[in-house]
This record gives structure tokens, sequence and C-alpha cells, in this order.
């Protein structure tokens, strides 16, 4: 039991935090050198506890799925450890876990993710596992198969958890037309429809070593993973096939209000829209004012609707930036009784931010606790890994913190205003409530 | 020669003490009989400081469950110098994060910050230990909140519904057989007098262990802590827990039925807390279970049967009372929870009669030694790690504790298996969609 909840967003949320800004100047984060065959290599040596993390990030997230199959990117990501040329899935599973490590793959909206986690002293162990899973899986038409049925029975599960239900309904107002609108796990129908051979032509066209980063944290050295990763991804060839394009979602996003029925003490409710990223000028005063309005446990509405009145436990704001597009959304769960008082307040509370400047101090703090928390975010291998990917992914530079940093602490009253005039009119935004309806 | 010599210096350079620093571990008591345990971790100019309080849902009664919850809310509302809503905002305003939990045997609070920002710190938790204002009308409007959470975590959650209710009928005389957030009842009734009597008798520094590890010089932050939290008087030593939980005769279940997917089943059965010589094999059997997908629950019910769509076990080490040890499946689509509830014994049965091999043994060790190791990465995590150790019986044990584990042989597991797992001393729940 918390007094607060841990908000559990999903890998954008992650991105956005940590890409709001870093401290102090300080040394490069990490090193960064393009081996051959195209694969992006940062290392960042962290050698005080014995551990390593690794993150493979390849460019094969849901966002590539064919129409007619959502979901494969995901099934993809699933069945990539259950079984290689040279070891089947329970090989896999058990030679880590023998060790106390953990691989993991899993993918995304814009990518596929394997990670590592070991001892420094199983490192070339857990390396060749990440080399087989990434450059041969077999994916074996038995792992498939079940694959298909659990995440079939997962999505079954996922209709009982309104914040999920309500996510999804969120992104098929906010992203409609686009893939983004469509639910990364796929549907029930969708995943029944896939097949090996699906799976073997995605991974084959999408995870290629020229979109492919790779991060090694912890224990290590610069040369010794250089060497141990050209070792095992080095030959990789990179394929003559231009890279797929993805057309950015046109602005049509609903503003319609969508009630899905559940028998709930408690409804949930969920406003969204499109909105920038990281690329756009607009993003900092967008991240700086999304703070203020639902960021934290001294925001506006966390004061407002939970604070003084006592309509929730859980209010929040924030932005998520992907690859080909960008969301901001808000969120409450209240009973069901006060639904419509907590609806007016996030509109105003929307409004307002439009109307009016925030104030001094307001913003001061946004700024600081941005600023500040910095070092936080990055405070063990596994989160730094995460962050490297991150930032090379999104082509921002390993000196993107520092920057972002920088243009944090110059967002303005004045910007915030305007920003929010622009992206927080209450009447642009899709509305999804969750819960028993009258 | 040159060579060897530095191929040593790069050794030991690469691993340092940094994983094994528990003998840098400063402790000491205050005259008020406050527990400060600092370590030190210059990785980054950060810190996580911690102050757990000896209190939890075992130290309610019945009619006032939920309050050690309740008051953990409430601690954020305010004190005369630090008014409601400020101390979030200076934590925010320093860049700093903060949040708190309660379980059944401990309220535990934390801030991590940057590590020039801990006079600050220090300063608003020792102001909170002693100056909390429990104003009655911060405690109307907060009692509305934390329905709503529990209206979240367990009216409108299945896993967390069908929970409280196997918890409540497992235990009869113990305090663990009521929810950590309250019944619903209680959350309504409490008093604004009884959470000041609560707040008054618990949160003393003789009842609780301050923690912080990050970047700063031990000597300085004990004598910052010492200078800070030293004026608070010592107070009554909090009234002891005396319930025991009576041996269990017979089996006992319970069935929900709820708006839900999938149905749900759980097993409990009580066992023995880390004060036996039980527990360690106990800790071994519950990772061999359910440690990973090469774990016997996993592989089998999940993997090569799919029966199950999820299915693990949880065994509480650290539990200041003697708890439940629990199993747990969501049954795939097809399957039924009666299905789930004999494949979940069976593997206990099996546990009695069959010793595991020597792979799954070595691999549990090694699983638990590395969990070990991955926590050392995290400032945050050690200091709670050292807390956690502290709560049972001192930091140190944090020491032995893999060295008993590593002693646990097969022949151990099946005698606890045997010795605890018995058909009369099990609850069962189970949760079935409404159709």
């Amino acid at each position: 039991m918390a007094t607060r909840v841990a908000v559990a967003l999903g890998s954008v949320v992650v991105l956005a935090g940590l890409l709001a800004c870093r401290p102090t100047a300080a040394a490069p984060l990490a090193h960064r050198e393009v081996l051959p065959n195209g694969i992006v290599l940062l290392v960042a040596e962290r050698p005080a506890v014995p551990i390593v993390a690794v993150r493979v990030l390849t460019r094969a997230g849901a966002v590539y799925d064919p129409a007619d199959r959502a979901g494969l990117a995901s099934l993809t990501g699933a069945v990539l450890t259950r079984g290689t040329a040279k070891r089947t899935g329970p090989e896999i599973d058990s030679a880590i876990e023998f060790v106390g490590g953990s691989l993991e793959a899993g993918a995304g909206r814009d990518n596929l993710t394997v990670s590592l986690t070991a001892q420094k002293k199983d490192l070339i162990l857990g390396l060749d596992l990440v080399s087989e899973v990434v450059l041969s899986p077999a994916f074996p038409e038995a792992e498939v198969a079940r694959k298909v049925s659990e995440i079939q029975a997962a999505i079954k599960r996922s209709e009982e958890d309104p914040g999920t239900v309500a996510a999804r309904a969120l992104a098929r107002l906010v992203f409609q037309g686009h893939p983004y609108g469509i639910p990364v796990e796929g549907t029930r129908e969708s995943v029944a429809r896939l097949t090996r051979d699906d799976v073997v032509k995605f991974y084959r066209e999408h995870a290629r070593p020229d979109t492919t980063i790779i991060a090694v944290v912890g224990a290590v050295t610069v040369d010794e993973a250089r060497r141990e990763i050209m070792a095992r991804f080095g030959s990789w060839a990179r394929p003559a096939d231009p890279l797929p394009l993805v057309a950015a979602p046109t602005a049509s996003a609903s503003t319609k209000e969508e009630t899905i029925k559940r028998e709930l003490t408690q409804t949930t409710l969920m406003f969204g829209r499109q909105a920038i990223s990281h690329t756009d000028p607009d993003y900092f005063p967008l991240a700086v004012a999304s703070y203020v309005l639902g960021g934290g446990s001294a925001s506006r509405l966390y004061t407002r609707v939970r604070e003084e009145s006592g309509l929730a436990y859980a209010v929040y704001s924030w932005v998520s930036p992907w690859r080909h597009g960008a969301s901001f959304a808000v969120s409450a769960q209240t009973r069901t009784v006060e639904v419509p008082k907590v609806v007016v307040m996030i509109r105003e509370e929307l409004a307002r931010m439009g109307r009016e400047p925030v104030a001094e101090r307001e913003l001061a703090l946004a700024r600081q606790y941005l600023i500040g928390s910095f070092p936080l975010r990055l405070d063990t291998s596994g989160k730094v890994a995460d962050f490297l990917v991150a930032v090379e992914d999104r082509g921002l530079g390993l000196d993107y913190a520092d920057r972002y940093k920088e243009r944090i602490a110059r967002v303005t009253a004045a910007d915030v205003h305007r920003v929010a005039a622009k992206y927080f009119q209450p009447g642009t935004f899709g509305l999804v409530i969750v819960g028993e309806t009258k | 020669m040159r060579i060897a010599i530095l191929l040593l210096l790069t050794v030991s350079l690469l691993v340092p003490s940094g994983a094994r620093a528990n003998d840098r571990v400063v402790a000491a008591t205050l005259d008020n009989g406050l527990r400060v345990l600092l370590l030190e971790d210059q990785r980054s100019p950060i810190v996580s400081f911690q102050v757990w309080y000896r209190v939890g849902s075992r130290n309610e009664r019945q009619g006032a469950t939920g309050i050690a919850h309740f008051l953990e809310h409430l601690m954020f509302k305010g004190t005369p110098s630090h008014g409601p809503k400020q101390f979030a905002r200076l934590v925010e305003e320093n860049g700093g994060q903060d949040n708190a939990f309660t379980s059944q045997d401990v309220t535990s609070y934390y801030v991590n910050i940057a590590a020039d920002k801990l006079d600050l710190v220090i300063d608003l938790e020792a102001d909170r230990m002693q100056n909390l204002l429990l104003d009655p009308k911060e405690i109307t409007s907060e009692r509305e909140v934390v329905i709503e959470e529990r209206r979240t975590r367990t009216e409108d959650d299945p896993g967390g519904f069908l929970g409280e209710e196997v918890s409540s009928i497992a235990f009869k005389a113990h305090p663990y057989g009521a929810p950590i957030i309250g019944w619903m009842e209680d959350i309504k009734r409490i008093t604004p007098e009884e959470i000041r009597a609560f707040y008054k008798m618990y949160y003393v520094p003789n009842n609780a262990i301050v923690v912080a590890v990050g970047a700063f010089r031990a000597a300085d932050a004990l004598e910052k802590i010492k200078r800070r939290f030293g004026r608070i008087p010592r107070s009554k030593v909090p009234p002891p827990v005396l319930a025991i939980e009576p041996a269990q005769n017979g089996e006992r279940r319970v069935t929900v039925k709820k708006q839900a997917e999938l149905p749900i089943v759980y097993l409990a059965w009580h066992v023995p807390n880390q004060q036996s010589d039980d527990a360690p094999a106990l800790e071994v059997l519950s990772t061999i279970l359910s440690g990973g997908r090469a774990s016997r629950l996993y592989r089998d019910l999940v993997y090569q049967r799919q029966l199950a769509l999820e299915a693990g076990g949880d065994y509480s080490y650290f539990s200041i009372d003697p708890n439940l040890f629990w199993f747990w499946a969501t049954p795939m689509p097809g399957q039924t929870p009666e299905k789930l509830e004999t494949e979940l014994s069976a593997h206990m049965e099996r546990l009695k009669t069959e010793p595991v091999t020597d792979e799954e043994m070595a691999r549990a060790k090694n699983q638990l030694e590395a969990g070990f190791v991955y926590q050392e990465d995290s400032i945050h995590q050690r200091a709670s790690l050292l807390a956690r150790f502290e709560l049972i019986g001192g930091w140190a044990l944090k020491e032995s504790f893999m060295a008993k584990i590593r002693a646990v042989t097969a022949a151990d597991l099946t005698r606890v298996a045997r010795a605890w797992f018995s058909a009369e001393k099990k609850t069962v729940g189970v949760l079935l969609p409404k159709s």
C-alpha cells in the first residue's frame, strides 16, 4: 500500500522522463562507435558493482505490423528467446537462470528490444545467448503456437483491467487510421491469424544491423565490450533493401467521448490528444506544462482533485513521445458518482493552463524537479542502458541530456502559456470512460 | 613482470569492494533509541534516505484495520513548520523523489535526492516524526483518497480481492488476516483521535530505523542525524503484538464471484518465518517453484502443458511473525480452477517424496545470490535491504543469509515440505468470473 501510485505507463514514459534533463555537463555518458555493418555500439563503464546490463534495440516494432497482422511484432519479440539454431527455449531459460541472470525480449510500438542482466563473471555466456537469439532465432512452430494462445489469453485477461482497457480505447481515438491506434499486442482475432511464416518474414525484414543499437553498461571496459560485440555481431550483414517508411499520423485525432461499460466500483477516465516529440522546440515547454498540470504530487490536478477534494487516488498527465508521433494524456480514477465533477475539474484545469500564465513558483518547481531528479533516473546499469539506446534511437546524441537541461532551464511562463494554449484546449481531447454507466 | 602487475592492478580496479561493502556500514543507536544505519556509496552524487517505523497492519486491532496505512497518507499532510503540501513541494523543488509504503510489519518512508540536500531531508523527516498536524479537515479529505485506493487495489482488482478473502480465513487470531489497507467499514469509521493516539504510540525514535546510503561522509551524516533526531524524546516502548495464530486443524476454502475474464486459484499454507531453521529451505523451495521460466511451476503448468497463463509461489522470509506460503495460478481459457488446484497440490506432494535435482538446487542458490548482487547497484535497494535485515534482528544478518542458503540440502527441502505443507494446514481460494 503506497501513498502514491507508482506509475508504470511503459517505456515511453521512461523515455519522456529520462530525456527530461541532466544536471551538469560532465564526462560523456558513454563511448559511442559505429561498427562496419552499421550497428551503433554504446558502452558505459560502471565498475563498482560486478554486473552488466546489455540492450539490443532493433527497429522491429508494432508500427511495422501489416494492417491485417496486428500483434506480429509483439509475437515476434515473444518467440525470439524460444529457440535458436543451437538451443531450445527451455535450454536458453536454464542456461541464463542457472547463473542467476535474465534474458528477455519484447516489442513495443517502435522497437524490439532484447535485454540481458548478468553478473560480470557470466558476461560471455550472456552475450552468447543474446547474439544467438538476435542472429539465429529458430522461431519453432510449436513455440509460435504456444505464444499465440498465451497472448490471446493475456489479451482476454487484460480486459478486466480498466487502465489497460482505457489506454487501448484512447490510442484508437487519438491515432485513428495510424498504426499507433492499434494495440501492440494485437487483438485476439488478429493474433489468431498469425503464422510462423509471418514471424520469420517480419523479423528478416525488420531486424537489421544498420538500425540496431547495442548498449553495454556495467563492469566492463570499452575494449572488452567492443571485442565481444564485434566477435558476435561483426559479421551480421547489412541488407541492400532500403529502410521501410512509416507515415506520420494525420492530425485528425477524434474528440469523441467513448464509454466502455464494466461492473466496477470506480471509473477510469482518460483524456488524450496528439502532441509533439523531442525534435520540436515546443517539446520542452510542453514537458514543463504537463508537469505543472499533472506531473507530480505538487501539480494542479493532484492538488485539486486529490488533496483538496479527495476525489481520486490516482490523477496524472503525461507526454508520450514516440518516433512517428506523440500524445498527451490525462488520467484519473474516481468513484462512479463523481465522474461528472472530475471531468469538469480536468477540463477546467486544462483550460486554465492556456488562459493564464503559470505562477513563478510552480514553474520553478517543475524546472527544478525535472533537472534535479535526473541523476536518480540513471542510478543503475539497467537504467543507463535503457537511456542510452533511447537517446541513440531518436538521434538525439549523447549530449542531448545536457542540451535538454539547458532547454528546460530556459522555459519561461510565457512559453508554457503559449504551448498550453495550443495543446491543452479541452475541446481538442478525446475522452474514454471505463466503468459503470447510467 | 610488468604485465603481471598491470593485470593485478586492472583486476583490483575492476572489482573494488563496492558490492561487498557491508563492513563499512556505520551503525549507531542514539540515546533516544533511534537506530541509525549509514553506508557511504560515492558512485553518484545522490542519497537514499529512509525512515522505517516498526509498525504495520500487524499492530492494528479489529475495528481499526487500515489505520497504519491511513496514517502513512497523513504523514504528507504537514507539521506546524512545514504546512500541508509543503513536504512534497520541498522535495520536488529540490529534485528529489519521495514516497512511502505500509506493509503488515512496517511503514517506510523514503526520499531519494541529490546528496547535498541531505540536511533538508533530515529536517523534514525528524519534523514529521514528532510534529504531525493531523488536521481533522485533512483527515476527512484523505479518507476519501484511501477509499479510492482501496477500490483500485481490492474492490475492482480480482487478484487483490481474492487475496484478501484467503488471508482473512487463513488467520483467525493473528492480525495478518486483515488487509493492510483495511476493511472499507474501518477506513470509513476510524476517528482523528484514534489516528493521533496511534501516531503518538508508534512514531517514536525508539521504534524507528533511519537508513541512508549515498554520497556522504558517514561521520558527518551521523552528526547531522544526532543533532536533529536526537532532540526527539524517547517514548514508551509500543505494546508488543501478542496474538499467536493457533495451528490450523483442517482445510479452509473460499469461493468468490466477480467480474473477471479468467478464474484465479490461490493456495496458502501456514509456514514459519526467519526465526525458524526451516526458513532458508523454504526460501530455496520458493525459488525452485517459481524463480523464472526454468522453475517448476512455470515450466510445467505454463510452458509444457499450457494449463495456466501464470503460476507461481511466494514466501515471506522477512515476515516478523509466521506467515503464509502462497501458491497461485491463473488457468488458461478452457481450464478449470479445480484442475489448477490439483496440479499445484501435486507439485507440493512431489516435493515431499522426490528430492530436487542438483541442477535445480544450484540454480536456485545462484539466483538468490545474484539477486543480492543486483540489489547492490541501486542505493535505494541497498538501503532497503539493510533495513529489512535490521527489522528481523540486525543488518549484519545479511552477511550470514547467503551462508544459510548455501547450506540448504535436497533432504532439507523434502523435510520442510513434509513438515509444513499438509492438507489440513491449507487454505484455498478460488475466484470465478461472474457470467
